[in-house]
């Protein structure tokens, strides 16, 4: 086994097998509740069967990998990552309000968190990209889409 | 003679010049996909299945597959010029295409990149065309027991896809399985994991997931990779390999096309491995191994004709038998179910008209990329310079939006946003994202199979071991999963007595 370096790496060796595991053992418990089957209409396996089987073999990978493949951070997340989440959370919000609104703020947003300073690009992307998508779904392939602000001024 | 007819109505489907518009159309898109660094054929594909729902099915899969070819392809376009290979499976493509270009021949090495992934598609197409057809007619007697330790097979196979360790890809695999139990149990109607969502009582779509996993995630990830610079080689003009070259690199094509065809019907290897495995073999083979990694032209060759006959053989067991020969073919495959069409052996006998379309289609687009290679490589080239600030939001608007049209519903746009975080930390903690998204596709058949074969063998299990064909499935299993571990605990052994003596 080799030594983790960071101390993030550290943190990670342990708790993502730990999450795994609480997270398999959670799904266990719901497979408790599942209704069981009399004999006759079993049909060979009762419904909390197969998902309690992968859930045990999952348990049982988990520890496997603890003892011969450690976790290793493969990607570190940085400044731009940390933005990107926080600008997805805002679109989580903002579809509240209208999906289109929501689309354009993320697109024109993360466009400018990534470093974009063209204004006719963020443009493109925040405002042209998706009128173009409204209109290619709801005029081409008839899509009717959740109702907003904006898209219930189009819809009436 | 049914097969026969089957064949040439399958080529007559190719008659419809709306088809033929649209797989030109799905061909440059895919070209673009595959060019673009970060964009790959399976994320192309996911992105794309939504906007094949309106399609005839045969449109929509043919569509599908021109994606997967044409992506597979223009990965070279990249990994030659500007020495980031599009796909993964055109890594190996950079060892000698970047070097060549940088020595000023990249039209040379262009050239030998479009005629061997030409090569080497149309030679998959004509194995599966002959293939499929015997394979399905040999599963076609299969019983629930063969067909349950079939797909036990298929999912071993995850151990060495994507870029995981061989246990996080089973971890990452029976998350997909348990992810699929979702929804009301086909056998016995009883509600599971639905904690009384209305939207829950069907499962979790794949579409929604691939979406999440394949194209959000990445999207995610890129956000890490802004100060990676790309330059971009120039080229005056692509150039046919000459005829020195033809005689220096042939039997490199030919061989790494059967390489690359076998790799890829077998279940979950895809054309990265393929592609690994042809640059091997024709470093191996070559009279001159020195220069592998330095522009040799064989180096080209071998990739690039392995990775791209690697996209025929994926689909053969994808087809005949229901497993997806590759996480693009995983994703074609979530495409005939979402269309309601059944891969197995009844697409041989009931849909076998569908099924020569599709080949036949796919070898059009073989064969297309020939020219669009030979004339489009220098104005896709250009395509690799689309700003990452433009780029990425534009997938993100077509990643919801095409969640979200699948059933005109917003919980599936919930469900990829969700997919995309989950497939984002995967990543991080390197779990490859391809074997939840195979485990969630088959993991229905997987359950389904198991209980009627449980039904069919009165719960007694073990009797699936004394059906020869069940137990031939299981020895492979259990090859594909101690196979490796074995080999190398036996050659450290060897080795170890070899110190010793």
């Amino acid at each position: 086994m080799s030594m983790p370096t960071s101390k993030s790496e550290r943190y990670a060796r342990w708790m993502v097998p730990l999450g795994i595991v609480i997270f398999a053992l959670v799904a266990i418990y719901f497979t408790t509740t599942f209704k069981k089957m009399p004999p006759i209409l079993k049909r060979g396996i009762q419904p909390s069967d197969f998902p309690q089987l992968i859930c045990g073999f999952i348990i049982f990978l988990t520890a496997l990998m603890v003892w011969l493949d450690p976790i290793k951070l493969q990607e570190r997340a940085d400044k731009s990552t940390f933005g990107t989440f926080l600008a997805l959370f805002i679109f989580c919000l903002l579809v509240q309000i209208d999906l289109f609104i929501a689309l354009g703020a993320f697109a024109a947003g993360l466009s400018i968190l990534w470093g974009e300073r063209r204004w006719h690009l963020i443009a493109l992307v925040g405002l042209a990209m998706p009128t173009i998508i409204f209109f290619l779904f709801d005029l081409v392939f008839r899509i009717r889409f959740p109702r907003g602000l904006l898209t219930n001024w189009w819809y009436g | 003679m049914a097969d026969m007819e089957a064949f040439v109505a399958g080529f007559t489907a190719l008659g419809d010049i709306s088809l033929l518009m649209l797989l030109v159309c799905a061909t440059l898109g895919g070209v673009v996909i595959g060019a673009l660094p970060g964009l790959n054929a399976t994320t192309g594909a996911a992105l794309l299945l939504p906007f094949t729902l309106t399609m005839e099915p045969v449109a929509a899969i043919s569509v599908l597959t021109a994606i997967y070819c044409s992506a597979t392809f223009a990965g070279a376009i990249t990994a030659i010029l500007i020495n980031t290979p599009g796909t993964s499976a055109s890594a190996t493509t950079c060892l000698d295409g970047y070097p060549m270009a940088v020595r000023g021949e990249a039209g040379r090495a262009l050239g030998l990149a479009v005629i061997s992934s030409t090569v080497g598609g149309v030679f998959s197409v004509a194995v599966l065309m002959l293939s499929a057809p015997i394979l399905a007619r040999a599963a076609y007697n299969f019983a629930p027991p063969e067909y349950f330790a079939l797909t036990l097979f298929g999912l071993s196979m995850l151990v060495s896809v994507g870029g995981g360790s061989p246990i996080r890809n089973l971890i990452a695999g029976a998350f997909g399985i348990l992810l699929a139990t979702v929804g009301t149990d086909l056998l016995t109607s009883v509600k599971r994991f639905t904690f009384d969502v209305t939207e829950l009582r069907d499962g979790i779509g794949f579409v929604p997931v691939m979406i999440g996993v394949f194209g959000i995630s990445e999207l995610l990830a890129q956000a890490s990779k802004l100060n990676e610079r790309r330059e971009q080689i120039t080229m005056k003009a692509i150039k046919l390999p000459s005829r020195e070259d033809y005689k220096r690199v042939w039997k490199t094509i030919l061989r790494s096309s059967g390489i690359g065809t076998f790799i890829g019907i077998l279940p979950a290897e895809g054309a990265t491995v393929a592609s690994m495995i042809g640059y091997n073999e024709a470093k191996r083979w070559s009279k001159t191994p020195e220069e592998f990694g330095k522009g040799a032209p064989e180096g080209i060759a071998g990739s690039e004709a392995a990775n791209n006959s690697a996209t025929g053989g994926a689909m053969v067991p994808t087809l005949a038998l229901g497993i997806p020969g590759s996480p693009t073919a995983a994703v074609i495959l979530a495409g005939l179910l979402v269309h309601g069409l059944r891969p197995g052996p009844t697409m041989f006998t009931e849909q076998a008209h569908f099924a020569f379309a599709i080949f036949w289609s796919m070898l059009f687009v073989n064969l297309l990329f020939l020219v669009i290679g030979l004339y489009g490589a220098r104005v896709f080239a250009r395509v690799t310079l689309i700003p990452i600030p433009v780029l990425w939001p534009s997938v993100f608007m077509f990643s919801v939006v095409g969640a979200y049209a699948l059933d005109q519903s917003m919980f599936d746009v919930w469900v990829a946003l969700i997919s995309g975080v989950v497939g984002y930390f995967m990543r991080m903690y390197g779990f490859s994202v391809v074997p939840l998204a195979i485990g969630l596709i088959l993991g229905g058949m997987l359950e389904q199979r198991l209980g009627q074969s449980m039904v069919m063998l009165d719960e007694k299990w073990w009797l699936m071991l004394t059906r020869p064909l069940s137990l031939l499935f299981f020895i492979l299993t259990a090859l594909a999963l101690f196979g490796p571990t074995v080999w190398r605990l036996l050659k450290r052994a060897k080795g170890l007595e070899r110190k010793a003596d």
